[in-house]
């Protein structure tokens, strides 16, 4: 019997693709730190819900992480595309109601999930294995335990199209204020962003913040004359693209795919610095333990440095998790910062700090945007 | 002898049943009751609607500690008072009913000739074009002829590259209060023109010949026959497209660039993006409470016969 007959043989097709689907199964139980035997696992529920934002971010997190989770469990992921602050009384209502909530997992901004861990509706996430690889950037400070899982961090940079810049790309917030971009700048709605940058550009100090932010306000109350637009994520890129703009405060996420839809955009972190932020994901209460123990794995595997490397590449973020390898347009970039001489010039304001006083910072800001 | 079956046919007996099956579940007696039980799925309607004003009434007088994010335990009327002392709220407020003041008259300018020619053309043609033309924009979504308005007049639009054509520069038509105006008019024009066309349809045709053989010109006749007769269409219109106006969320947020927000702006803001569930009720009450006084003083002003509702004409 020759050694061909003898293979064709013993490896059959339907034997090889098991052994193959079971070889898989095994590396991506094992990617996702799922050491237990697979009899102690609770039953897999049909597909886990995690609501995320659309367009690019949507697609970095699949092709980041959930094909692979999925790859790995079975469990197929779907994407609920609520906006965040619209998806967050739904689930405090459903958390109060003792209904289970809409949602396995949300993806959040640290400061909005900040609140939902003060108001007591998030699962306890400490016990998951992939924290222990992670970088100080993971946990929520000034919070007991992970109510929340910081996923990456990102900064509300300055965008600009250089050809309305001839000489030079922007150093400062106060260039904003040149009388040529009248009614050609953009920040958002809220002014989240854009307060603690205002702050110093109006000759006040980060350390002031909360007590005195008058010159963040006299500073804003400057860019008012100067007619902002003011919008969410995708109006940035529209408003580039549509050539309604010339520059904006936006996250660097924002900037980079404009840029990589054709759109002549750049971006700097300006001298007075710019706010660095965080994302991260959370488990709302009232989940069945099965679906709990399944999103928790979720955040788990979200938290390997392969399904970070891909997702964060998609995104342009610095992730939580050491030796990822930023995309080759964002090395050196400012927007992408990797050591403690990059965090020097971006701005950090506590977590607590944000949640208690946003509500004034938004009403304050509307106020000058309004008036 | 046997009754033959064709002089009681089979479906008589059936409705016999149903009667006395009637008659069982709501007696004769009971007769004078029938139009109260006629109006129980509206009371009941009605009713849903009561208890969500309660509810938000509750929330209203509650505050949020940002502590917790939670809802306050103890009752206080903390939110009406920012409500009514902040600047950001009164100017919302004043910009959302001078708003809709404004876009409610030159709805009801446009709607009136719309709804003339399309009630007293002798052409079919033309009207069944004004008709096409007045149903067709229901068929689009509001937001969608937003972004529509979007396409036509922002910088790189139709309108300022046909600006471009004879030498002008691009100018900023979106983003500020008039687009939010032109907006709105423009999507309150059918509704508008749907009110008005039944109250004209009411008006004979006789009236205005009679007037016009009698020596009336047509601005007379406009002003002594036409406009007087078309006062029900003309409150009702008129109602109609300033409570939908005074509430719209749609318009201000897309054509108004974010600095030209209405109270329903201010309300989403309060509900979704601060979570001041407290302040979002308060919001919501008081615009509930001035719609409603206005629409109230507009009855006062001219009765509710105006709209063909019974009662006294005035």
């Amino acid at each position: 019997m020759s050694n061909e007959k003898f293979l064709s043989a013993q490896i059959k097709r339907r034997t090889l693709l098991q052994s193959m689907a079971a070889v898989g199964a095994a590396a991506g139980a094992s990617t996702l730190g799922l050491n237990r035997a697979f009899a102690q696992e609770p039953e897999k529920p049909a597909e886990i819900i995690v609501r995320a934002w659309g367009g690019s971010w949507v697609d970095a997190l699949k092709a980041g992480v959930s094909d692979s989770f999925t790859k790995a469990t079975g469990i197929a992921v779907r994407h609920d595309l609520t906006e965040d602050n619209e998806i967050q009384p739904k689930v405090w209502a459903a958390v109060a109601q003792k209904r289970v909530p809409p949602i396995h997992i949300n993806w959040d901004t640290t400061t909005n999930a900040t609140k939902s861990a003060l108001r007591g509706v998030t699962e306890d996430l400490s016990d998951l294995p992939n924290l222990k690889n992670t970088t100080e950037l993971s946990k929520p400070v000034g919070l007991d335990g992970y109510p929340i899982v910081n996923t990456y961090g990102y900064v509300y940079v300055l965008a600009f199209r250089p050809e309305a810049f001839p000489n030079g790309a922007p150093k400062s917030w106060k260039d904003l204020l040149d009388p040529k971009l009248k009614g050609r700048i953009a920040l958002y709605n809220d002014g989240i962003g854009f307060h603690f940058p205002a702050q110093v550009a109006g000759g006040g100090k980060l350390e002031d913040i909360p007590g005195n932010m008058q010159p963040a306000w006299d500073f804003i109350t400057k860019i008012k004359a100067q007619q902002p637009l003011l919008g969410e994520d995708p109006d940035f890129t529209t408003w580039f693209q549509r050539g309604e703009i010339d520059a904006a405060c936006t996250i660097s996420t924002n900037a980079r795919e404009a840029k990589k839809n054709g759109i002549s955009i750049d971006w700097v972190v300006p001298e007075e610095g710019a706010k660095f932020d965080t994302d991260g994901l959370w488990i709302p209460k009232g989940l069945p333990e099965n679906e709990l123990y399944w999103a928790k794995q979720y955040i788990n595997h979200a938290l390997t440095k392969e399904a970070q490397q891909v997702w964060l590449d998609g995104l342009g973020l610095p992730g939580v998790v050491p030796g990822l390898t930023p995309p080759a347009d964002l090395v050196g970039d400012p927007s992408y910062p990797t050591t403690d001489e990059d965090f020097k010039h971006l701005i950090r304001i506590s977590t607590k700090v944000q949640v208690e006083n946003e509500s004034q910072w938004f009403a304050k800001f509307k106020e000058i945007m309004q008036g | 002898m046997r009754p033959s079956r064709a002089a009681y046919p089979m479906r008589w007996r059936v409705m016999d049943s149903l009667e006395r099956i009637a008659g069982l579940l709501w007696p004769r007696s009971f007769s004078a009751g029938l139009p109260y039980l006629m109006l129980l799925p509206a009371l009941l309607l009605v009713g849903v609607l009561v208890w969500g004003l309660v509810e938000i009434g509750d929330s209203s007088l509650r505050t949020l500690d940002t502590s917790t994010f939670l809802m306050s335990e103890n009752y206080t009327l903390a939110n009406y008072q920012r409500a009514l002392n902040e600047r950001f709220f009164t100017t919302v407020a004043g910009r959302s009913l001078m708003g809709s003041l404004i876009v409610t008259v030159i709805t009801l300018v446009f709607a009136f000739p719309y709804s003339y020619l399309m009630v007293r053309t002798p052409s079919s043609a033309l009207r069944k074009f004004l008709l096409v033309a007045l149903f067709l924009p229901f068929f689009i979504g509001q937001v969608v002829r937003a972004y529509g308005w979007l396409i036509i007049l922002g910088n790189q639009g139709m309108v300022n590259e046909a600006l471009g054509l004879v030498g002008v520069s691009p100018i900023r038509l979106l983003y500020n209060y008039p687009a939010v105006l032109f907006g709105l008019v423009q999507y309150m024009l059918p509704f508008a023109v749907l009110m008005l066309a039944p109250a004209m349809t009411a008006i004979p045709a006789e009236l205005e010949s009679a007037a016009s053989s009698l020596g009336a010109n047509w601005i007379s006749t406009f002003r002594h026959i036409v406009l007087p007769l078309s006062k029900p269409g003309l409150v009702g219109a008129g109602l109609v497209v300033f409570t939908l106006s005074l509430t719209d969320f749609a318009i201000p947020a897309i054509l108004g660039g974010g600095s030209q927000d209405f109270i329903a702006n201010a309300i989403y803001d309060q509900f979704f993006r601060t979570s001041d569930q407290g302040m979002g009720a308060t919001l919501s009450l008081l615009l509930v409470a001035v719609g409603s006084i206005l629409v109230g003083l507009v009855f006062m002003v001219f009765g509710a016969g105006t709209l063909a509702m019974g009662g006294d004409r005035k």
